[in-house]
């Protein structure tokens, strides 16, 4: 029987060490239906997961709310939307009470004498062509001006295949803000013409960004294996999907087999009463979803699965140590 | 039966639980190691805690608190741990 110890190194046990035990238990809450960009390809409004509940407007409401997620053992708040800084009294509600991560699209700046350390993920949809095409303007202009130098805040990178071959000139630009980049890809939920993968695609944009890790480590927040994983949809021999997927809304999951899944998952709609089937749109088609957060998830719920070899077990590793940055579990 | 006899048989049962809940290969009940770290050497996670507490709970008819869970580190410590909600 394989034994963590008998894998690794002392260097790697001590990482190991490091994130066995911070038994991250989050949830994905909709702080409200509405935004200030209306982006092509976004899943949100794409399947109309902004008509699922109207909005919670007591404030007093959000903060009882967020007393019995921390209540039901919630340890990491995962706020999207819409656009959460739009309400920031809702994001305060919060991030008094529990460690908060904050979706955005990075035209409000969150005040960071109201927020000090709360990590905030800039999500990016490419160069300033594909901003344009996608989101109407290019936000990176307006954002990395909000937050240069902000030791909190990242880049969420949603690379389209348009960008293959042209990623690094972005990633220069956020290094030379002073930020970090996390790499993810488009799932193109609406079917915008030219923004749908290949499986050539696919290689070319996994040799990229395992380049871009090794030029700009300082920059770049990933792992290979997460490149392999989210590019391949291939972990250990198993197809992610449905029946894989471990960012399942818990009281709906109904999956038999149960898969190894987040335990007390739930994405709440903005009424705090409604939940979303999964952490993205329920109308994707689960087996070529290309989200970040999930691929990551599924990696690292399957922890004992990767004991099979000492790369195996290092891969798992970095995966785990990629979120735990990313949502300050661990420093950068 | 002694206490400690108790102890031994329960160790047994807890290793037996483990190997089949997890289905663990390459192991037994004889070569089970009570002392053996379930995270840092076993690498199970809180899913797999959560299991083999069930089913712990339903043999034992005791309730194992969430929270109590950083405590069963090995074998050696659930074995204890029931024996203290008996």
């Amino acid at each position: 029987m394989n034994t963590v110890s008998s894998l690794l190194d002392k260097e790697w046990y001590e990482r190991y060490k490091r994130i066995s035990r911070l038994n991250i238990r989050s949830s994905i809450y909709d702080v409200t239906n509405q935004c200030n960009l209306r982006c092509r390809g976004c899943f949100f409004f794409s399947s109309d997961e902004h008509k699922a509940a109207p909005e919670e407007m007591d404030i007093r409401k959000w903060e009882a709310f967020v007393d019995s997620e921390k209540a039901r053992g919630v340890n990491l708040a995962i706020l999207i939307g819409g656009e959460p800084t739009l309400y920031l009294d809702r994001v305060a509600a919060f991030y008094k009470r529990l460690p908060t991560y904050c979706a955005t699209n990075g035209l409000i700046k969150v005040p960071r004498d109201r927020f000090p350390d709360m990590m905030v993920g800039i999500s990016l949809w490419g160069d300033e062509e594909d901003e344009k095409v996608l989101r109407g303007k290019d936000t990176f202009a307006i954002s990395s001006k909000n937050y240069a130098g902000d030791l909190y805040t990242y880049y969420l990178y949603t690379i389209t295949p348009k960008q293959v071959g042209r990623i690094e000139s972005i990633i220069r630009r956020i290094a030379d803000a002073g930020l970090k980049v996390h790499l993810q890809l488009l799932s193109n939920d609406e079917g915008v013409e030219g923004f749908s993968w290949t499986d050539e695609l696919l290689r070319d944009i996994r040799d990229e960004m395992d380049i871009m890790l090794d030029r700009y480590p300082n920059t770049v927040i990933s792992s290979k294996y997460y490149h392999e994983i989210i590019t391949t949809g291939q972990m250990l021999g198993r197809s992610f999907g449905w029946n894989e997927c471990p960012s399942v809304t818990e009281p709906m999951d109904r999956r038999k087999p149960q898969p190894k899944r987040l335990i007390r998952f739930i994405r709440w709609a903005a009424d705090l009463h409604t939940m979303h089937r999964c952490c993205t749109s329920a109308t994707r088609d689960c087996s070529i979803c290309k989200d970040g957060a999930a691929h990551m998830s599924w990696v690292m719920v399957n922890k004992r699965a990767h004991l099979r070899s000492a790369k195996d077990l290092q891969g798992w590793i970095e995966v785990y140590e990629m979120f735990a940055k990313l949502y300050r579990f661990i420093p950068w | 039966m002694s206490v400690k006899m108790d102890q031994g048989a329960l160790i047994r049962r807890i290793a037996e639980i483990i190997i089949s809940e997890l289905r663990l290969e390459e192991v037994t009940v004889a070569t089970f190691d009570p002392e053996l770290d379930l995270v840092d050497e076993l690498g199970i996670d809180s899913m797999d805690l959560a299991t083999i507490a069930l089913v712990l709970q339903d043999e034992y008819n005791i309730t194992i608190d969430e929270d109590d869970y950083p405590k069963l580190r090995n074998v050696r410590l659930i074995a204890e741990y029931i024996i203290s909600k008996k």
